[in-house]
């Protein structure tokens, strides 16, 4: 079965019949975590940086924003007993336009927000396929950990 | 290079948007008009009228009775709300189908068309500019010029993706440059043909904002920045993917900083359920 994560959404599985997708990424982020000791996996799709912005949005749709969707991914799969120390963790998305910059450069700031966020809580990237001028779709597969990346106009790929 | 005439022949091979877009917009911008005025020129058209009845009877709305004439719908859902309905669903067939040469399938266009009409409202909004539901139609059409010119971009794919991939070019550039018309020249004369306005025709042009004197016109600049957000949050987004220009100056001209460009995002983020339910349409 798949399921589908929608724009400011997240999914956890731990069910090995299923895959985990969420489409067109563009300069949202779409943030991949997978435990494979217990197979346990999700994906989250943000669109904004930072919360603060509108708080009462951030507490209808936390999974909006990187500072308040990134903490409940990991911890709905710690609840399914997946663990920090063997979490596999892959970043797809963030892509920008042309001579977009500074702080209008918001597919940027979605990945500094998230690089922040790992570098306070030492967790590591394993793999990323982030900026650039491409929209981007990803998908995990819960029974083994695969995670598949494809660009609009061109095939999935394995990272 | 594509001759004139070839492209022509192919517009007037086209679904055309119906006729009644036009007249529509032409009575919902003028002040003089009435809810009467307006529900006439709807129900004209039945194929329409069909279309706005049952997106209004969808779940979305949550009626408790059934909605059956346009009157209807305007008592209960407000003239704005039965208007953008309407421009939608003439929309809707010319937009839906699938464009291989910018590597969208069927739907992608249309999503992408909708998004970018969605945001445009809030951008209008926002900005309280006069003329909204010509800015919201604007972004919904925009991008026509694609439909003719997909397998031109198909056959040159290796060229454009050249240009953009190592020359610096966006992909509107690349098109102008390997095929001598981009899409946006080219929606604007297919727009010309369906008989819109001089407006309408002069922002589906310029919606790149490649002519930057053009940036002076808010419902030009409205369309564009509707764009950049809608690219930004990838629904829809083809194989041209991010690869068109971003213009500071016009944010500055708008009066849009970073943080109101984020609010219009996380207020798109809130509505999805709408735009999911007007995407049925097609």
């Amino acid at each position: 079965m798949k399921q589908i994560v929608g724009v400011a959404d997240m999914k956890v599985s731990n069910n090995p019949g299923e895959s985990i997708i969420t489409y067109s990424l563009g300069s949202c982020i779409g943030l991949v975590i997978y435990d494979p000791a217990v197979k346990v996996g999700g994906i989250l799709h943000y669109m904004l940086p930072d919360s603060s912005i509108d708080k009462q949005k951030a507490a209808a749709r936390p999974y909006m924003f990187a500072d308040s969707g990134i903490p409940r991914l990991f911890k709905t799969a710690y609840q399914l007993g997946a663990a920090k120390q063997r979490m596999k963790v892959y970043v797809a998305g963030g892509a920008e336009i042309l001579d977009q910059q500074g702080f209008f450069n918001i597919g940027k700031r979605n990945y500094m927000a998230l690089k922040k966020m790992f570098f306070k809580n030492k967790v590591m990237i394993s793999a990323q396929d982030v900026g650039g001028n491409v929209n981007r779709t990803v998908r995990i597969e819960i029974a083994t950990g695969d995670i598949y990346v494809k660009t609009s106009g061109s095939g999935e790929v394995k990272i | 290079m594509i001759s004139l005439q070839t492209l022509v022949a192919e517009v007037k091979n086209l679904q055309p948007i119906p006729a009644v877009a036009g007249q529509l917009l032409a009575v919902a911008e003028h002040p003089d008009s009435s809810m009467a005025d307006i529900a006439r020129v709807i129900q004209y058209d039945p194929v329409i009228t069909a279309g706005v009845l049952r997106t209004c009877n969808s779940a979305y709305f949550g009626m408790k009775n059934p909605v059956e004439s346009i009157k209807d719908a305007v008592n209960l859902l407000g003239i704005d709300q039965v208007i953008e309905l309407a421009l939608l669903k003439s929309g809707s067939q010319a937009l839906g189908g699938s464009q291989k040469g910018y590597g969208m399938d069927e739907g992608d266009m249309w999503r992408y068309s909708v998004s970018s009409a969605v945001l445009a409202k809030q951008v209008a909004v926002r900005l309280g500019l006069k003329g909204k539901n010509t800015i919201f139609t604007a972004a919904l059409i925009k991008d026509m010029g694609k439909i003719v010119l997909e397998k031109y971009v198909a056959d040159a794919a290796k060229k454009i993706t050249d240009l953009v991939e190592n020359q610096h070019f966006s992909f509107q550039e690349a098109e102008k440059k390997a095929l001598g018309i981009d899409h946006a020249e080219l929606g604007a004369m297919i727009a010309k043909i369906w008989k819109f306005s001089p407006r309408m025709v002069n922002i589906i042009r310029h919606h790149h904002l490649s002519d930057e004197t053009k940036i002076a016109d808010k419902q030009i600049a409205a369309v564009y920045l509707a764009d950049c957000l809608s690219m930004m949050l990838g629904n829809g987004v083809g194989a041209d993917g991010l690869a068109y220009r971003f213009k500071d100056q016009v944010m500055k001209h708008l009066g849009i900083s970073a943080v109101d460009m984020s609010m219009i995002i996380a207020d798109f983020g809130i509505n999805m359920q709408e735009v999911e339910t007007l995407l049925q349409m097609a």
